[in-house]
């Protein structure tokens, strides 16, 4: 199997404003989100970054879509440093968090072509790609609606196939069901499969045990910032539930601290 | 393949035209709303100066026949009072009865006859004018009155006439500047400042809203992971608010121009005639250039500072010390009737493009200043575009909370 993503020892250490100390219950000046983290991906799996709140996740795939700098260490994604050449990253990936809004003022048809446009789709390719994408996902019957007056679970669907107009290779999804109704996350979740089928890797992030369980190959448990443990997800749950691997783990980094 | 610039360009227009409500507000309403204000002043103002048809009412006592027949019968009314009545009648002007109450001493002509040259001031008649200065018809009789009398008293005591002359035509004739320079100077003294401050409050009002406004409701990362180099990105968006915050300026200044007859009024008929016919061809084109760059740089520095900001709120905010620097630089410039000479002047942002101006209305363009203004204005809108750059790529800056 390919290695398609390789990231090495990334580190991410952010400084924190006074506010931010207060909220974070915390004197010291820099908080490390994510240390020496290390991990692979091959083509045509599905991966899952599973860790509790501020473990990091989000943190690890912005470095990924280059929308961050890490600290030190690097990714190679499809033979492409995010540090040496992120606007190569860029045309390789599709990234999708429900932080990337889309301006509530244009309608979804508008907007597929803007980012076509910016990723430099040829027109037929394009039309074909909007029809196909907007009929799997219901958007058809919406595309001339402004996105300010869509429901959530529709914006997030727009959202998703905005992200995915130049039919990139590795999609790189943060908490792909957050926020989404039981029948919206499962068209996402069903359509993630049928990435994977097409041939395609994903990557997601998510601290819901089911959705690792439903559609991972692969699974690295993030606890704060470091990798407690990254194989087959078969391999990992031969003995106990995901769950039990988890809590284990947790327990045994930060169980002096509960 | 279509350009990155031109496509962030055509989204930020599309976004622009489409909205009618933001058309409305940084296009429409500004040029709009100036029109109808100064409208408004400028017509209150002169119902003020010139006020009603109305005669004035003046009650008097001892007012001599030969004065009385100096006041123009159809705006003066007057009403022979005896002193003893003074008093009632000075209550009356609080109740608009009467506009003014005027005493003249007694035997007021024949001590005017009596008159020699140096006589002492005590020693003089006193006529006294009675006004009720919180009524403005009261305020303009008083003062009418009172020029009339003046004059009645400069012909008695008539040493010698400064600009003597019987008609407004022949007064005209002193001013020896040409009918161009007089509204040249005019312009050059209101257009810069004007200019300038539309210029600017347009600015304003868009690139905080397009680019805090972008970082604040997150639709702004969504645009930098895709593959689109950043300072196509920022060239797009500049030239587009450039385009709409020309469209805003030109916008106001319509709506100033074409009340400035209201304003203005009589001030017209003073300089002979204000108008932009005595300015040619090239005056023009360098005036276009002047605001083409001045905007640029505008747009590009209030970015600057809308990058840095976290909101939209925190955006006007930070313009706001920028929009004093240029009124204090205007009006400071106001009062200057010739552009500057020396050229370093014509480096400094903001001041060169008021002087340019100023220079270009009153008719005292030195091209090489021109050309430096250009210049100074290009190379610091690059700059600002190279920072913006930087700016752009900083994720402290763009993905701060
Ligand atoms: N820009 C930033 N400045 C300061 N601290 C940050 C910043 N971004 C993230 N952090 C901190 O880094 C830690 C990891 O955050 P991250 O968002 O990666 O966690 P996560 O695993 O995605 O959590 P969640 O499940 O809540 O989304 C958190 O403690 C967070 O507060
Ligand atoms: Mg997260």
């Amino acid at each position: 199997m390919k290695e398609i993503l390789k990231v090495s020892e990334i580190s991410k250490t952010f400084r924190l404003s006074s506010k931010q100390q207060k909220i974070e219950k915390t004197d010291r000046k820099t908080k490390t989100a994510v240390e020496k983290l290390s991990f692979s991906a091959y083509e045509g799996e599905i991966f899952g970054l599973l860790g509790p709140n501020g473990a990091g996740k989000t943190t690890t795939l912005r470095m990924l879509a280059t929308l961050i700098r890490p600290d030190e260490g690097d990714a190679v994604i499809d033979g492409v440093s995010v540090m040496k050449q992120p606007e190569e990253v860029r045309k390789k990936i599709g990234f999708l968090t429900s932080e990337l809004k889309l301006e509530d003022f244009f309608t979804p048809d508008f907007l597929f072509d803007f980012f076509s446009d910016l990723h430099k789709v040829p027109d037929e390719i394009r039309l074909k790609r909007k029809d196909e994408l907007f009929e799997k996902f219901g958007i058809d019957k919406f595309a001339q609606v402004k996105v300010a007056n869509l429901s959530t679970g529709m914006k997030q669907k727009v959202s998703l196939v905005v992200s995915l107009v130049h039919d990139p290779d590795i999609i790189i999804f943060d908490e792909p069901t957050n926020g989404l109704d039981v029948i919206t996350a499962k068209v996402v979740t069903d359509f993630l499969l049928e990435l994977k089928s097409r041939g395609k890797t994903v990557i997601v992030s998510t601290h819901i045990f089911s959705l690792i369980e439903k559609i991972c190959d692969r699974v690295g448990i993030i606890i704060d910032g470091k990798m407690a443990v990254c194989d087959d997800l078969k391999k990992i749950t031969e003995e106990k539930s995901l769950e039990d691997v988890f809590f284990d783990l947790y327990f045994e980094r930060k169980g002096d601290e509960i | 393949m279509k350009n990155g610039t031109l496509i962030i360009f055509k989204k930020e227009l599309a976004r622009f035209f489409g909205d009618r409500r933001l058309l409305f507000t940084t296009v429409i309403m500004p040029g709009l709303l100036i029109f109808v204000m100064y409208s408004i002043m400028g017509n209150a103002m002169t119902s003020m100066l010139d006020t009603s048809d109305e005669a004035c009412k003046i009650a008097a006592v001892n007012m001599p026949s030969a004065i009385e027949s100096i006041f123009p019968k159809e705006n003066y009314e007057f009403t022979e009072i005896d002193g003893s009545e003074l008093d009632d009648a000075k209550e009356k002007l609080s109740e608009k009865e009467y506009d003014l109450c005027m005493v003249f001493p007694e035997n007021f002509e024949k001590s005017l006859t009596d008159y020699q040259p140096g006589q002492n001031a005590d020693s003089v008649p006193n006529v006294e004018i009675y006004y009720y200065s919180a009524s403005i018809s009261s305020s303009n009789a008083y003062s009418s009155a009172r020029d009339i009398l003046d004059g009645v008293e400069q012909q008695i005591s008539n040493v010698f006439n400064i600009n003597f002359a019987e008609s407004a035509e022949d007064m005209a004739k002193y001013d020896v500047a040409t009918e161009a320079e007089a509204s040249g100077t005019f312009l050059a003294m209101i257009l810069p400042m004007l200019l300038m401050m539309l210029m600017y409050s347009s600015c304003a009002a868009l690139a905080p809203e397009s680019i805090a406004g972008e970082k604040e409701r997150g639709t702004i990362a969504t645009l930098l992971i895709t593959p689109v180099p950043r300072n196509q990105i920022i060239l797009g968006k500049i030239l587009a608010l450039s385009v709409m915050a020309l469209l805003g300026g030109l916008s106001s200044f319509l709506g100033t121009f074409l009340s400035m007859p209201a304003l203005l009024g009589d001030v017209d008929d003073a300089v002979g005639g204000l108008s932009g016919e005595y300015y040619m061809f090239t005056d023009y084109v360098w005036l276009i250039v002047i605001i083409l760059v001045t905007v640029m740089f505008f747009v590009t520095i209030i970015s600057v500072l809308s990058t840095l900001a976290k909101s939209v709120k925190e955006a006007s905010t930070l313009v706001m010390p920028l929009m004093i620097v240029v009124m204090v630089a205007s009006f400071a410039s106001m009062y200057a009737s010739n552009a500057k000479e020396e050229i370093y002047w014509y480096f400094i942002p903001i001041y060169n493009s008021i002087q340019s101006m100023i220079g270009i209305f009153s008719f005292s363009i030195a091209p090489v200043n021109m050309a430096a203004a250009i210049m100074s204005n290009i190379a610091f809108t690059l700059i600002g575009l190279v920072v913006l750059t930087k700016l752009f790529g900083s994720e402290k800056v763009m993905f701060s909370k």
